[in-house]
């Protein structure tokens, strides 16, 4: 063999090796090619079986032509490797689906009762209340007496109640709190008191336990139009300040003069209609009854031993229930305590 | 309480719209709770006029009408045995629903085509008779034929429905609601008649009161030759507008009275009556006494009766006695018309369940002054429906007479308390307007309410009064000027709970609410050993709550139930509770505990992918969360122990010690017992004591270590351990050598190989000094001991 026919061989290998290049669509064809020129038995290395069948003297020439085209047989192969790559990287790129369901942890969620106080708390603890609570058995004195109503009194019909002992029951409203708190100090005091509290009542729209927030205020000179201003801020703050509340006599024993409060309808803006039908919430009257309220009665207060000549206050009692279902607009009472995952995990 | 507005008219000229009456009293705190129109029905039955009647051809007691309703002539088929031309009768209109809630169609009976239905008083429900069609014209003048029935009969088209509140007991009448609607209005009052023609016969009846503190004023009338029978249209109409049945016009006239004045009455059957005495005295202890409603009544010495001279009549107040009731052979009455202390009455009624429309008005208080008026009005209606003759004089004893009050009022006192200018001149005008006495000073006024306002008794009642009539919801908003101590607690309770609530929000729990009280069976089944501590209601709603939860597992378990039946299996619940026992050092008898109770079950991370829905949760899971928690709230040192206890509702049960002391427990909830609530997989709970997690909490303090400054190493350590041995018992071993360059031991793997009842646990140790970069040499021979140690101190060996 000629120095010749060698190095033209070398040099046809280039052609070659950029046709099947060329050929290759994918990394598998590549590698084939690369076995197929570049491995110990491909096509390089079967040219340079011939180099030990040159002259001597040639064999420098011929080693280093081999090894230029070695090097360019590799680095066109590389090349055409590195296009290979960049275009896998993009089609992974384009191929990647953000869509894909994410490793959410598992979400948490506080009861509807918890956010409406929490809510409310955190109104009254700005404007200077505290929050107090209570014990859930309470004794007759604290319910009823203290807040003068007496056994027997009429007024005890509108709070059926569930008795441990002929003394202790469960508390039938946060009202006891007042006189816990107002015993424990002097005025000025201001505090709020949500918790549990308990009737003997079960239907449609009663519930043997439920919450309420009562609220108390008492200083010198406190006035109802004092009581008038705290619960509009209150529930301009909780249903909008488009809301209007609206004051109309009452009775509570432990309050006097006692107002209801009513608010413009949460649904229908106090119109009365919804999209021309009755609307549900205030079956057409606009109003809704949202709490009770009034100045605490002189009564409660030689209770607590305040002089009801030189102090005055005021006091609120709102049902939680009623707020989360005017909030959140929810129909049925008895599925805050059916506790439904599907109902509890709304309030995310 | 139900206001007939034709009936207020008798008492005050009204004129006005039921609306703005309406909202007028809602507005003065006699809340309208609804507009009813119960006789709506009504609007499209007409009075019609038979102008022809002759047999069907097909039945033999049909008959075809022809009916002029005034505006045509409507053929009708009726099957009413009365039926007869020239009859007026009402006619039910085709659309017309019946109370029984048929409606009126155009029907072809026997073939004959029938437009209308004549109907009967009863269908009508305005009286008793079925027996046939009513005949209007036997019982009113001066129909018009073509007039709907409300307009004919005189009926209601409004009545309203009053919510009348505990204090105000003159409210529960008629005249009562028109002396408001005078007031808001400023109309006269018009007092019915009470004109009684009596005999020259004398009644000669001794009363004789035995409990004067329970009986303050007995007043009797003696009618003799009465007429029993149905009462006319207008009386049976009103009471029943007013929600009371119609009975005899005897019964009839007393509850009317009771409706229109508000004083409650009683008719005797003088017959059955013994001797010529009324006496009120207490029952003996467990006397047996029958009420009219046929029920025998066991009474107490505190109930009060109302005896003639050998027996008991009545249960004074409350109900009548069976002995001696109207009925339909009574000639000769008896009318009582008494006034009873109105504890004695609401403490009877209350425990025998026997709540009527008089002891209801007894409870809560009756116009003294007013009663002898009340018993003429009933006299005089007596005389007027039963020709009856009324014997003179009235029987009558009084042990208890009104006394007027006196208040002292300072009009200066409406405006600080209302924080609204309100004039002398208004409270004054107000108070007259409402009853009241007024005797004006310079600075003091002195107020004598009426007779029927008692719960006028102090200055700040007649402040609400002025403020009500003023109009409350005149008042303006202002908000208080407090001068309160800025000083508040550090931390309170409430603060505390609702950081632990956002705790367990933060770690992916959902809040349950569940019920204080639960079943005594759902608590037996739990644990038997608290029965003596428990707290048991008196009076329970049901069965399912007759015991507060000394556990709140109790509870929470009907919400897995709940959640089980709603193909909810995976839970992750928290609740924040109070458990119950019982305990004589407190005021209250009960001891209260703040709980927090944490609930998995179902499915670790998620049921799809990428989460796998074989991955349950375990002990581990819980087990992090209590220690997730103790870290977040400040406890440290936290043990965890195996309780051996086969009768508690866990099982793993191990309870949680802070420092020695028990915070808590965990465990797994017995199979048998989450079977039971349906829930046929684990149920992994624990329940922790919020009051020490609090202790431990408050005493929570940020404190900074130096960060590390040299490099440390870690050597692993592999054991095999018996199944038996516990992870703390090796890691006690390595502390107690006090290696001070040991910095922590990990866990980080375990292994059971198969087919031996051992354990392979490989631990990492982190060495590292304070002050210097360790070599290799120093740290293989600490390990080395520690592992040598290891090994003589436990039955464990390396691999
Ligand atoms: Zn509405």
């Amino acid at each position: 063999m000629s120095l010749t026919t060698f190095l033209a061989e070398l040099d046809g290998l280039i052609q070659e090796l950029e046709k099947d290049l060329d050929k290759a669509s994918s990394i598998s064809q590549l590698e084939e090619v690369r076995i197929r020129y570049l491995s110990r038995k491909g096509r390089l290395a079967e040219v340079m079986k011939g180099l030990p069948k040159l002259a001597p003297e040639e064999r420098p020439e011929a080693g280093r032509k081999a090894n230029e085209i070695k090097e360019k047989l590799s680095s066109l192969w590389e090349a055409k490797k590195r296009f290979f790559e960049q275009k896998e990287k993009e089609e992974r790129l384009r191929d990647f689906d953000p869509t894909l369901p994410g490793r959410i942890p598992p979400v948490g969620t506080l009861h509807p009762i918890t956010l409406v106080i929490e809510e409310v708390s955190a109104i009254f603890t700005s404007l200077g209340f505290e929050v107090v609570l209570g014990p859930e058995v309470e004794t007759d004195f604290y319910n009823f007496e203290a807040l003068n109503i007496p056994p027997e009194h009429p007024a005890r019909d509108m709070q059926d109640s569930l008795y441990i002992t002929d003394k202790t029951l469960l508390r039938t409203h946060t009202s006891p709190l007042q006189v816990r708190t107002m015993l424990a100090k002097k005025p000025p005091v201001a505090a709020i008191a949500p918790g549990k509290v308990y009737r003997r009542d079960s239907d449609l729209t009663h519930s043997p336990m439920f919450h309420q927030i009562e609220g108390f205020l008492v200083d010198k000179k406190v006035t109802m139009a004092d009581l008038r201003g705290t619960l509009t801020l209150f529930l301009h703050r909780v249903f909008g300040s488009e809301t209007r509340v609206r004051f109309r006599p009452s009775f509570f024993p432990f309050t006097e003069p006692s107002a209801e409060v009513d608010i413009s309808c949460v649904m229908c803006g106090g119109k009365g209609k919804v999209a021309g039908k009755t609307c549900r919430v205030c079956k057409e009257t606009g109003w809704v009854e949202i709490l009770g309220c009034g100045m605490i009665d002189p009564a409660v207060f030689k209770m607590v031993n305040y002089d009801p000549e030189e102090y005055s206050g005021f006091a609120f009692g709102l049902g939680v229930e009623r707020i989360a279902m005017l909030k959140y607009s929810i129909g049925d009472l008895r599925i805050f305590f059916d506790n439904n995952l599907r109902f509890l995990k709304q309030f995310v | 309480m139900l206001l007939s507005l034709n009936w207020l008219k008798d008492f005050v000229p009204f004129a006005g719209d039921v609306e703005d009456l309406a909202h007028r009293l809602t507005m003065v705190g006699l809340e309208v709770e609804e507009i009813a129109s119960p006789f709506a029905y009504l609007e499209t039955v007409v009075v019609g006029k038979v102008v022809e009647c002759k047999p069907h051809p097909k039945s033999d007691h049909l008959s075809l009408c022809k009916v002029d309703v005034g505006t045509e002539v409507l053929p009708i088929v009726c099957g009413a045995p009365n039926v007869a031309q020239d009859q007026l009768v009402p006619v039910a209109l085709i659309g017309t629903t019946l109370p029984s809630g048929l409606t009126i169609k155009k029907a072809k009976l026997r073939g004959e085509l029938s437009v209308g239905m004549i109907c009967s008083a009863q269908e009508l429900e305005l009286g008793e008779d079925s027996s046939g069609i009513w005949v209007l014209n036997q019982e009113f003048s001066n129909l018009k034929v073509g007039d709907n029935l409300i307009d004919a009969l005189g009926l209601d088209r409004y009545v309203l429905d009053i919510g009348i509140t505990p204090n105000r007991a003159d409210c529960l009448s008629v005249l009562g609601l028109a002396r408001e609607v005078a007031v808001l209005y400023s109309l006269p009052l018009q007092l019915p008649c009470v004109e009684v023609k009596e005999s020259t016969e004398e009644i000669d009846y001794e009363i004789e009161i035995k409990a004067p503190e329970d009986c303050y004023l007995y007043q009797a009338r003696l009618l003799t030759d009465c007429t029993l029978k149905e009462s006319p249209a207008w009386l049976r109409f009103r009471l029943l507008t007013s929600g009371i049945r119609p009975i005899n016009n005897i019964v009839d006239v007393t509850n009317y009275v009771m409706l229109e004045l508000g004083q409650p009455l009683h008719s005797f059957d003088r017959k059955l009556l013994a001797g010529k005495k009324i006496q009120v005295d207490l029952a003996r202890e467990g006397q047996e006494f029958t009420t009219l409603d046929g029920k025998k009544r066991k009474l107490l010495r505190s109930d009060l009766l109302i005896w003639d001279a050998e027996k008991p009549v009545a249960l004074a107040g409350v109900m009548g006695g069976e002995n001696s009731e109207i009925n339909e052979n009574s000639t000769e009455v008896l009318l009582e018309c008494a006034v009873f202390n109105p504890v004695t009455i609401r403490k009877t009624a209350r425990r025998l369940g026997l709540s009527s429309e008089s002891s209801y008005r007894f409870e809560r208080g009756i116009d003294q002054l007013l009663s002898p008026f009340a018993l003429e009005r009933a006299t005089h209606l007596l005389q007027q429906l039963t020709q009856a003759r009324v014997l003179r004089g009235v029987a009558r004893k009084e042990t208890k007479p009104y006394k007027e009050r006196i208040i002292t009022f300072r009009s200066g006192k409406v405006s600080e308390l209302l924080g609204i200018e309100i004039s002398e001149e208004f409270c004054s005008k107000t108070l007259e307007s409402l009853g009241c006495g007024l005797q004006p000073g310079a600075e003091k006024w002195l107020v004598t309410p009426p007779s029927y306002r008692q719960d006028l008794e102090r200055e700040v009642d007649l402040i609400e009064e002025v403020g009500r009539i003023y109009g409350l919801d005149r008042i303006p908003a202002t908000l208080p000027k407090v001068s309160k101590s800025l000083k508040v607690e550090k931390e309170d309770w409430f603060q505390f709970l609702s950081k632990i609530k956002h705790w367990a929000k933060g770690v992916g729990l959902n809040e349950a609410i569940n019920y204080s009280f639960v079943a005594e069976e759902t608590l037996d089944l739990l644990q038997k050993e608290d029965k003596e501590q428990r707290v048991y209601i008196l009076n329970p709603l049901s069965e399912e709550q007759n015991v507060l939860r000394t556990n709140l597992l109790a509870g929470i378990l009907n919400t897995v139930r709940v959640n089980f039946g709603r193909e909810n299996r995976d839970l992750r619940l928290f609740e924040v509770a109070k458990t119950f026992f019982l305990d004589k050092e407190q005021e209250t008898l009960c001891r209260e505990e703040h709980r927090l109770a944490l609930l998995l079950t179902g499915s670790r991370e998620g049921n799809f992918w990428p989460y796998s829905a074989d991955k349950k949760v375990d002990y581990l899971d819980l087990k992090g969360l209590v220690e997730h928690l103790a870290q977040v709230f400040g406890c440290q040192d936290l043990e965890f122990r195996l309780v051996e206890n086969k009768d508690f509702y866990l099982k793993p049960w191990v309870k949680v010690f802070q420092q020695g002391e028990e915070i808590g427990f965990l465990g797994l909830v017995e199979e048998e017992i989450a079977d039971r609530f349906e829930a046929n997989q684990e149920l992994w709970y624990a329940d922790l004591n919020l009051e020490k997690i609090f202790a431990c909490y408050q005493q929570k303090r940020y404190s900074f270590q130096e960060l590390p400054k040299f490099p440390g190493t870690t050597r692993d350590i592999t054991l095999v351990c018996p199944l038996s041995l516990k992870l703390v018992e090796v890691l006690e071993v390595i502390s107690e050598l006090k290696v001070a360059l040991l910095e922590e031991v990990r866990v980080i793997d375990i292994f059971y190989p198969q087919g031996k009842a051992e354990k392979n646990v490989t631990l990492r140790l982190f060495y590292r000094s304070k002050d210097k970069s360790l070599k290799d040499k120093e740290v293989n021979k600490i390990h080395d001991k520690i592992g040598k140690t290891l090994l003589d101190k436990l039955d464990v060996r390396f691999p």
